[in-house]
């Protein structure tokens, strides 16, 4: 049994126990739960209002239904469903109208409704009317086709808008608004993990035990890269839910820029990770029990809230200064860049600079975290100041 | 051979260590002796890493440690704990692992570490349902079980009943003979490290104030007492024995201090002179009280 030459990798041992432990733990299920359950209640919500918002209508006709007819084709230019029903006479038409299976009849010479007929539908009809009218004219003077073409073919007015909308704007922002939701949940669940994951250590003092046989960096990094896969294993989980149920409902349309959207949430979730945990994880180490864990990350908690709402403002107003900002600063960046991205409002430049930032600010509180924890960790009794944690890491 | 050399450490304002250094040859066990908050705690974290000196090395077989060396070393911290809700053996197996041992190697040695150390209960239980005294030894368990070359244990004695003691006792004579693992541990059960060391290290307020079998101890530190029971003798008989005097009186018995070349065998005579003597012999001090004698100057 010879022990293995260097302990550079020791921290996958660690990831591997955290990862498991907790994958083990019933608040893991409980909270995968919930996730799954806050996922559909948004997705099915926007299904049926995303049916609700296209108005449909059962129309009878009875006579040579050219109305009727026109009427449908009307109504599939600007999204109204008019489905048309037959009566051999108007009896049967009136019957059915009593009875509900129908929301209006249109005879040769009427539009007949129960109470009333719906505006929308009776736009469409006497549209439908009026066209059938001009063809009986037309035929009348025998107009040749291509004249025929040539007035229907009368270009509309162009359409020009001064700031234009993205295609897909609001399923966007309904994708990126369960993004950031998600990227929220995640971020504070598991950052909020790592620091307990941390203090439990530190309560029964087996953290001793730990430091004698690997370095502080490499416990450090492996209780990080453990929960933190865990989480994104859970992510992905919840994210492939979430698409699948939205397709099958059709809340959201396959063009949609879902899948980028889930892409982006799981690749800033693993930066802003790397960055929250590391804070976390140092706090945690400076208290030695889960009663003083809410004391020590509140500026951590109130930071990543702030940013969540910053995040949801930005679904309204994306380039508003606060929004642009946050999107940048890596305290804040891992909820609002997604969102800015998704809605299409972030340049590539600020993109850029953002994940710099993050990446760059992750790499320089690693060891500075690392140290604190050094430092902390083993200080079983009481709360322990952050300067004297610091220095006694020397 | 483990080698302190001259480790030096401050907690703010206090001196926690001034200059400690002993060795601990292998094969060797050395027992580390001294008051509360005398050192000995600092001394053990900083040969395991776990605590930075100021000041001084720590050299294992003449190169100084650093972490990949000190995986080879087995720790029994004074703070005692493992993973609570973790399975006995599941936790054995983890902290074999993180000292570069393969985990199937890991598992066998855990599985016979619980039966050799008698560990009641199935090695699958969670540590949390142990008796403390059978998470005492699941701790032990976890400084053996990557089969350490050096073996530091920071009262491993305390909190063990008369059985676990003289179970941890032969483990450890064990490990000293069988392996050649120098040994070192700290311990208030005077009469324990007398009966199991080889060495005893005595450490007070941050220095080593004496260090060596407890012979040497013995002769170094001893005063030549002899205890003397004589029912029928007349008080002060042996004062006319230049450089005799009496130390103190036990149970109808003197003890007298003879200095200055004083002859115990003309004592003896005197005593018969004075009639039946009940007993007669040298006192030779308990380590207790050489750690008295020193500590006290």
């Amino acid at each position: 049994m010879s022990p293995e030459p260097t302990d550079r990798g020791t921290w996958r041992l660690v990831a591997r126990r955290d990862f498991w432990v907790r994958l083990r733990e019933r608040s893991f299920l409980i909270s995968t739960l919930i996730n799954i359950a806050v996922i559909s209640i948004l997705v099915l919500a926007r299904a049926s209002s995303a049916v609700a918002s296209g108005p449909s209508f059962d129309l009878g006709s009875v006579g040579p239904g050219t109305v009727a007819e026109g009427a449908a084709a009307l109504g599939a230019q600007v999204g109204v469903r008019v489905d048309v029903r037959s009566f051999p006479d108007v009896t049967t038409a009136m019957a059915a109208l009593r009875d509900g299976s129908v929301d209006a009849v249109v005879t040769p010479t009427q539009l007949v409704g129960q109470s009333g007929v719906d505006e929308t539908l009776q736009r469409l009809v006497e549209a439908s009317a009026r066209n059938a009218a001009v063809t009986a004219i037309l035929d009348e003077h025998d107009v040749s086709q291509q004249e025929r073409d040539r007035a229907n073919d009368a270009t509309p007015l162009p359409v020009a808008v001064v700031q234009p909308t993205p295609p897909h704007r609001n399923e966007n922002a309904a994708v990126a608004f369960v993004g950031v939701l998600l990227l929220y949940g995640q971020l504070f669940g598991y950052g909020i993990w790592v620091a307990s994951g941390v203090i439990e250590e530190k309560a029964s003092r087996v953290v001793e035990m730990l430091l004698s046989a690997i370095r502080p960096k490499q416990l450090l990094l492996g209780k990080i890269v453990g929960i933190g896969t865990l989480g994104l294993a859970q992510l992905i989980v919840i994210s492939s839910f979430a698409i699948g149920l939205a397709f099958a409902t059709n809340a959201i349309d396959v063009s949609s820029s879902a899948f980028g959207a889930a892409g982006l949430v799981i690749g800033w979730f693993i930066l802003g990770f790397a960055f929250y945990a590391t804070l976390f994880a140092a706090a945690g180490s400076l208290v030695t029990r889960m009663e003083e864990l809410q004391n020590v990350i509140v500026p951590i908690n109130l930071t990543i809230l702030v940013s969540f709402f910053i995040s949801i403002g930005a679904l309204q107003d994306p380039n508003g200064r606060l929004q642009v900002i946050a999107s940048i600063l890596p305290t804040s960046s891992a909820l609002a860049m997604p969102v800015r991205i998704v809605l299409g409002a972030a340049p590539a430049w600020q993109i850029a600079v953002s994940l710099a930032a993050l990446v760059g600010s992750t790499f320089l509180l690693v060891p500075l975290a690392a140290r604190l924890y050094a430092g902390a960790v083993l200080r079983t009794r009481g709360r322990v100041r952050i300067r004297e944690a610091w220095r006694s890491a020397e | 051979m483990l080698e302190l050399i001259d480790l030096r450490r401050r907690f703010d304002d206090v001196v926690a260590l001034d200059g400690v250094s002993f060795e601990v040859p292998e094969g060797r066990i050395v027992g580390f002796v001294g008051r509360n908050g005398s050192g000995k705690t600092t001394t053990m974290r900083i040969a395991l890493g776990v605590l930075h000196a100021d000041a001084g090395t720590v050299m294992w077989r003449s190169r100084p440690v650093d972490a990949v060396t000190r995986r080879r070393f087995g720790y029994m911290p004074e703070e005692r704990g493992l993973y609570p809700k973790m399975r006995v053996r599941e936790q054995l197996v983890y902290l074999a692992r993180l000292r570069g041992t393969p985990k199937g190697v890991a598992r066998s040695r855990a599985t016979e570490l619980l039966e050799v150390l008698e560990v009641v209960g199935d090695p699958n239980d969670r540590m949390e349902t142990l008796s403390l005294g059978n998470q005492q030894r699941v701790q032990l368990a976890a400084a053996l079980v990557h089969e350490p070359d050096v073996l530091v244990l920071d009262e491993p004695f305390s909190g063990l009943d008369p059985v676990g003691v003289d179970v941890l006792a032969d483990v450890l004579r064990g490990q000293a003979r069988d392996r050649g693992v120098p040994v070192v541990f700290s311990s208030h059960q005077l009469e324990l490290v007398e009966r199991l060391c080889d060495e005893v290290v005595l450490i007070d307020r941050g220095r080593i104030v004496a260090r060596g079998s407890i012979d040497e101890l013995r002769a170094m530190r001893a005063r030549n007492l002899w205890r003397i029971e004589v029912p029928a003798a007349t008080d002060g008989w042996w004062e006319v024995v230049p450089g005799v005097s009496l130390t103190e009186r036990v149970d109808g018995a003197v003890v007298l201090e003879l200095n200055d070349g004083a002859d115990p065998q003309r004592i003896l005579d005197l005593a018969r002179a004075e009639g039946d003597v009940a007993a007669f012999g040298p006192v030779r001090p308990s380590l207790a009280e050489l750690f008295r004698e020193v500590v006290a100057e």
